[in-house]
C-alpha cells in the first residue's frame, strides 16, 4: 500500500494520538462517588493492579479502541492506495489517440475514445496531490489540451472535451510536443515557456499513451527525451470486424465524357468472410448496386502492429459499377451497406465537375508538331501568336488574377505576362525570378529521367534524342523530370499561384534561312502524343476526365476563391461552419479536414466550391487493436484493458473505523450497564 | 408485635443475673432443676444429701440445683457514618432489628440495654425491663445519631470493661473495620458473653451499581480510592466481599459466635421471625 499524502497521515497521527493518550493519563476525569467504605475497593484495586500505568493501558479497552479509531482515521487522511501498479513519477504526460479508428463502438456501446477518456480520467485520479499532468490529443495533428496542471478537476473536464475525429494518426508530432513541454518546466517553480533554458532540471516524465495501436507513423518516431521504461501504453478496444472503402475512382469516358465510370476498392479487415452491397449515388440518386464477396483477412507477418500489413488478397475486392450516363456535375458517393466497427470508411465521395474539355492556349509563331498533336487531344485549343498574346486585352486572357485557360503553352516565347495559371514553356522560360535560360547545349545526351513522374507515364524517354537544348538555371525547388549531362532538360516548379513546366529544348529549330528543322525525332513517335496528353492533364489537374477534389482527413486543401472575396465560409459535413480568409492569389487554404464527407465553400467558384474528404487509410480501417506499439525502434507492449491504477484504500479504512466505533459503543455500554 | 410477643430470647449460655427472671442461671441455687454434686461438709443442708450415691459409694454428696435469674440483653448498635447508608438504609434496618429484639427481651422480663457505638461507646440506654418500657427503647432508637468512624475494638474494650455481667451481646454492624474486627470480638469473648453478630449490608454494597472512572470517598474517614470500575474490578470486589464476609463468619463460628448476614433488602419479618429462630437466638 502506498500513501498519496503521507504528510497528512503523519500530522493526523502525530497530533491526535498523543493527545488522546495524554487525556487518558494526565487528566483522567473521574466521577466522584461516596461509598460506605473503601476497604474492599482498595483491596480489589490492589488485586488487579489497575493503578499501575501500563496495566491501566492494558485493561483500558476503550482507550485502545479510541486509539485504533484515531489511527484508522489518520491512515485514511494519508490517502492510502492499494498499489497494483508501478509507482509513477509526478510528471505525467497523457497522450490520447483521437483518430478515426478510435470511433469504433465496442460491445458495450462506448467508443474507443470514450474508453480512452475513461482511462485518462483514472490516471488523473491516481495522481498524487503534487503531481502535474499534461494532456495531448493526437490524430493527424497533435493538440495540447492542457499544459502541465495539478488541478485534477480541470484536467478531467478537459479530457471530456477531447473531440472525436475521422482523421489519421500522427504520433511523432505528439511526442515532439511532449518532449518540448517537458523540457520547459522547472521543479518547484511556476515558470514555464519557451524562453526557459532547455537544460532545466525537469523531473523525468512518465508518458501514458492511450490508443488502440493503429498508429501509422509509430516506427518513424524518434524518442529523444523519453526512454522506453517511462512510456506506458494502454490498449483500448477489442473489435476487429470492419469492411471499408480504401480507394475510389470516378472518371468520365475518354471519348464520351457524359458517361461516368466509377469503381471502389473494398477491403475486409475482419477475420470472417463478408458479403457487402456497394451502392452508387450520384447527386443523391441511387444508380447502381454491386455485391462484393470478401474473404476474411488472414494475419500477415507483423499483423497487429502499427502500420499493419495489407492482408490476404482475397479480402480485397472491387465494386465496379456499370457505366452511367451523367452529363452534369455533382457528388458521386459510394456507400457500403454493412454494420461494422467503423462507419467512417463505409462511405466515399468525389466531386464531379460537368464534363468539359481542358482549355489550352497555344502561343507560338508556328509549331507544326504542337499544332498537329494538340488538336488530337480532347481539349479546347486556342492559338495566338506571341504578339497577339502580349497585345491581348486582359479580359481575353484572365479573370481577375487567374488565367482564363487551364494550360498556356508558350512555344519559344518568354513573357512576363503571366496571370495565375499553368504554363508549359518550350525552349523559353517565364520571366520570373529564379529561372533563366543560357546558351544552347549541343552534343549532350539525356542521362536521367523520373519515369514515375505523371508527365512520363507510358512515355518511353529512352527514345528521346534531342539535338540541342538551352542551358537552364532553375529555382532550388524545381523538379528535374528529364536531365541532360549538365543541365535539366525538362523541369517543373511552382511559383506563387502558378505551375511551370519548362522544356529546355524546342521541337523545331530554325536555320539561318528561317527554315524549321526538327530538333528531335521524338515528335514523330506516339510517346510525344502521350507526353503531351500527360502534360495537359498534369498541369490542368484534368477534373473533367477524372473528377475530383478529394483529400484524406487532416490534409489541407487549396480552393479557388471568387474574385474580390476576402472571407469564405467552409461548411463541414456535419453542418458546422468555419470562416477562412482568402489569400492574395484568389485562393483559400483549409486544413480542418478531420471529418469525412463533402465540404462546401460559400461563396465559392462555380464548379470549384466543393471538395471531398475520404478516409482511404488501411491503418485506420484495420481496427484490430495492437498488442504492442513500436515507437521508433522500441517495442512497448500495451496493457490490454487499462493501465493499472492504484485502488484507493480509504473506503475500506472507513468501514473499519465505523466497525471499531460500533464496537467501542458496545464496550462502553457494557461497562456502564454492568 | 403480636408475633414478637410469642418469642423469647434464648441464650446458649446460662448467665447469672441480679434478679430472679425466667432464666435458669448456672449459678447453683435452690431451684428444682438438678445441676451438680459436691462433697458434704459440716453445715450443709441435709435435705440435699444424695442418698442414692451414699447407698452405692457410702460417701456423702450434696445435690446442687440451677438458680433462676434475669437475662442481660446487650444490644451493641453500630451508629458509625457507614451505617447511615443504602437503600433501604442500613442504620434504620439495624434499629428495627434492635427494636424487635429489645421488645422480645422486655416481654420476657429480660434486662435490655442498648449501646450505640462508633469510635467508642455512645450514650446508652441501660437496664430497661418490662414491656411497658418499650417506648423508652423506641424513643432512644429514634434519637440515635449516626456519625464518626467505626471502631469495634475500642467499643468492645469499653463495653467489656464497664459491663462485666454476662449475658447476650447482640452486635448489629456492617463490620467494615479497617483495623480489623478481631480485636473487638476478643474483648467480648473474654467476658464470655453469648455473642450474636448480625452483619447488615445494603444492596449497593453487595452489588455496587458503579462503572467507569471514579473517585470513591469513604464516608467515614474521607479516604479516597481512584478506581476504574469495569467488569474485572467488580468481579474482584464481589469476590473480596464474599471473602471478607466468609472470613467473618468463619471467625465467629470458630469462636462460638453466632453470625448472621442479611441485606437491607431482605424482609424484616423474615430476619426476626425466621433467621434468628433458625440460628437459635429466638424460640
Amino acid at each position: 500500500m502506498t500513501f498519496l499524502d503521507p504528510t497528512a497521515l503523519a500530522l493526523a497521527a502525530g497530533l491526535t494520538v498523543p493527545a488522546l493518550v495524554a487525556m487518558y493519563f494526565l487528566k483522567l476525569k473521574r466521577t466522584a462517588r461516596v461509598v460506605p467504605s473503601t476497604l474492599l475497593w482498595k483491596r480489589a484495586v490492589e488485586d488487579l493492579h489497575v493503578n499501575a500505568p501500563f496495566q491501566r493501558l492494558r485493561s483500558s479497552l476503550l482507550l485502545l479502541l479510541q486509539l485504533l479509531v484515531l489511527l484508522v482515521a489518520a491512515l485514511a487522511l494519508g490517502k492510502p492506495m492499494f498499489q497494483t501498479a508501478e509507482r509513477h513519477e509526478d510528471t505525467l504526460i497523457i497522450l490520447v489517440d483521437q483518430s478515426a479508428s478510435m470511433n469504433v463502438k465496442e460491445a458495450d456501446g462506448r467508443s474507443r475514445l470514450d474508453l480512452a477518456k475513461e482511462q485518462a480520467r483514472l490516471r488523473v485520479d491516481n495522481m498524487s496531490d503534487h503531481a502535474r499532468a499534461m494532456l495531448i490529443a493526437f490524430c493527424d495533428r497533435a493538440t495540447v489540451i492542457s499544459s502541465f496542471d495539478t488541478n485534477k478537476d480541470a484536467l478531467k473536464r478537459l479530457i471530456d472535451s477531447i473531440p472525436a475525429t475521422e482523421s489519421t494518426t500522427n504520433l511523432g508530432e505528439a511526442m515532439s510536443l511532449a518532449e518540448a513541454y517537458t523540457q520547459n518546466i522547472i521543479i518547484g517553480g511556476e515558470e514555464t515557456g519557451a524562453d526557459v533554458a532547455p537544460e532545466s532540471s525537469a523531473p523525468p516524465a512518465t508518458v501514458f499513451l492511450i490508443t488502440d495501436g493503429r498508429i501509422e507513423d509509430a516506427e518513424q518516431v524518434a524518442l529523444q527525451k523519453f526512454d522506453k521504461e517511462r512510456i506506458h501504453v494502454a490498449n483500448v478496444g477489442q473489435r476487429v470486424d470492419n469492411v471499408g472503402i480504401v480507394a475510389m475512382d470516378a472518371r468520365r469516358n475518354y471519348e464520351r465524357p457524359e458517361i461516368l465510370e466509377v469503381a471502389a476498392t473494398v477491403e475486409n479487415f475482419g477475420p470472417d468472410p463478408v458479403t457487402v452491397d456497394a451502392v452508387l449515388y450520384v447527386d443523391g440518386d441511387s444508380l447502381d448496386v454491386q455485391t462484393v464477396a470478401l474473404e476474411g483477412r488472414r494475419p500477415a507477418v507483423g499483423d497487429g502492429d502499427a502500420g499493419g500489413g495489407a492482408g490476404a488478397r482475397e479480402s480485397i475486392g472491387v465494386a465496379a459499377f456499370d457505366p452511367v450516363e451523367f452529363g452534369g456535375g455533382g457528388v458521386v458517393q459510394v456507400t457500403l451497406r454493412v454494420d461494422d466497427a467503423l462507419p467512417a470508411d463505409d462511405r466515399a465521395w468525389t466531386i464531379l465537375d460537368p464534363p468539359r474539355h481542358v482549355r489550352v492556349l497555344l502561343v507560338t509563331e508556328g509549331s507544326l508538331p504542337l499544332e498537329d498533336v494538340l488538336p488530337t487531344l480532347p481539349i479546347e485549343l486556342v492559338k495566338m501568336t506571341p504578339a497577339e498574346y502580349e497585345a491581348a486585352d486582359e479580359k481575353d486572357l484572365q479573370s481577375g488574377e487567374r488565367s482564363l485557360y487551364d494550360v498556356v503553352i508558350m512555344e519559344r516565347h518568354s513573357t512576363a505576362r503571366l496571370p495565375h495559371g499553368n504554363y508549359f514553356f518550350w525552349a523559353a522560360v517565364p520571366r520570373i525570378e529564379g529561372i533563366a535560360a543560357g546558351e544552347p547545349i549541343r552534343d549532350e545526351i539525356v542521362v536521367n529521367w523520373d519515369e514515375t513522374h505523371p508527365l512520363l507515364r507510358h512515355v518511353a524517354v529512352e527514345t528521346l534524342f534531342v539535338l540541342e537544348w538551352l542551358r537552364l538555371s532553375v529555382p532550388p525547388e524545381a523538379v528535374s523530370v528529364i536531365e541532360g549531362e549538365s543541365s535539366p532538360i525538362l523541369t517543373y516548379f511552382v511559383h506563387g499561384a502558378s505551375q511551370y513546366l519548362v522544356s529546355a529544348f524546342s521541337l523545331t529549330v530554325d536555320d539561318a534561312d528561317g527554315t524549321a528543322w526538327l530538333n528531335t525525332r521524338w515528335v514523330a513517335t506516339v510517346d510525344f502524343v502521350v507526353f503531351m496528353q500527360n502534360a495537359v492533364q498534369f498541369l490542368s489537374s484534368n477534373v473533367a476526365l477524372r473528377g475530383a477534389r478529394t483529400v484524406r482527413p487532416g490534409e489541407p486543401v487549396t480552393m479557388p476563391s471568387a474574385p474580390g472575396t476576402e472571407r469564405i465560409q467552409v461548411i463541414r459535413p456535419d453542418g458546422s461552419v468555419d470562416m477562412v480568409t482568402a489569400t492574395t492569389y484568389q485562393k483559400f487554404h483549409y486544413a480542418a479536414t478531420r471529418q469525412t464527407g463533402i465540404y462546401r465553400a460559400d461563396p465559392g467558384v462555380a464548379g470549384h466550391d466543393r471538395f471531398a474528404v475520404n478516409l482511404f487509410n488501411f491503418v485506420e480501417s484495420d481496427v484490430s487493436p495492437a498488442t504492442a506499439v513500436t515507437i521508433g525502434t522500441e517495442r512497448i507492449d500495451s496493457q490490454a484493458g487499462q493501465i493499472d491504477v492504484n485502488e484507493p484504500a480509504w473506503p475500506y479504512l472507513l468501514v473499519v473505523m465505523l466497525a471499531v466505533l460500533i464496537f467501542e459503543w458496545v464496550v462502553y455500554n457494557r461497562r456502564v450497564l454492568v | 408485635m403480636a408475633k414478637l410477643d410469642r418469642l423469647s430470647l434464648v441464650s446458649r449460655k446460662i448467665f447469672a443475673g441480679k434478679m430472679r427472671g425466667e432464666r435458669l442461671s448456672k449459678r447453683k441455687g435452690e431451684s428444682a432443676e438438678f445441676a451438680d454434686h459436691r462433697n458434704y461438709v459440716v453445715g450443709d443442708d441435709l435435705r440435699f444429701l444424695d442418698w442414692n450415691i451414699y447407698a452405692r459409694f457410702e460417701r456423702l454428696f450434696i445435690k446442687l440445683f440451677l438458680e433462676e435469674e434475669d437475662l442481660h440483653v446487650n444490644i451493641l448498635l453500630d451508629v458509625s457514618k457507614s451505617m447511615d447508608w443504602g437503600q433501604p438504609n442500613k442504620g434504620l434496618y439495624a434499629r428495627r432489628v434492635a427494636a424487635a429484639l429489645a421488645y422480645i427481651g422486655l416481654v420476657n422480663f429480660d434486662r435490655v440495654s442498648i449501646f450505640p457505638y462508633a469510635d467508642g461507646l455512645r450514650q446508652e440506654l441501660a437496664g430497661v425491663r418490662g414491656r411497658r418500657l418499650m417506648f423508652k427503647v423506641a424513643e432512644f432508637l429514634t434519637r440515635v445519631e449516626y456519625g464518626g468512624a467505626s471502631d469495634l475494638a475500642r467499643a468492645g474494650r469499653q463495653f467489656a470493661g464497664r459491663h462485666p455481667q454476662q449475658g447476650i451481646v447482640l452486635l448489629l454492624s456492617d463490620f467494615f473495620e479497617k483495623g480489623g474486627f478481631e480485636e473487638g470480638f476478643r474483648f467480648l469473648l473474654g467476658r464470655n458473653y453469648d455473642i450474636y453478630a448480625v452483619q447488615v449490608l445494603s444492596p449497593e454494597e453487595i452489588d455496587p451499581p458503579l462503572a467507569g472512572d471514579l473517585r470513591l470517598t469513604d464516608v467515614e474517614d474521607g479516604d479516597i480510592a481512584e478506581v476504574t470500575v469495569g467488569r474485572a474490578l467488580l468481579h474482584r470486589y464481589k469476590h473480596n466481599l464474599q471473602a471478607y464476609c466468609g472470613g467473618l463468619r468463619e471467625y465467629c463460628t470458630q469462636r462460638g459466635i453466632s453470625y448472621l448476614f442479611t441485606g437491607t433488602d431482605v424482609d424484616f419479618d423474615q430476619v426476626v421471625l425466621s433467621y434468628f429462630r433458625k440460628r437459635g437466638l429466638l424460640k
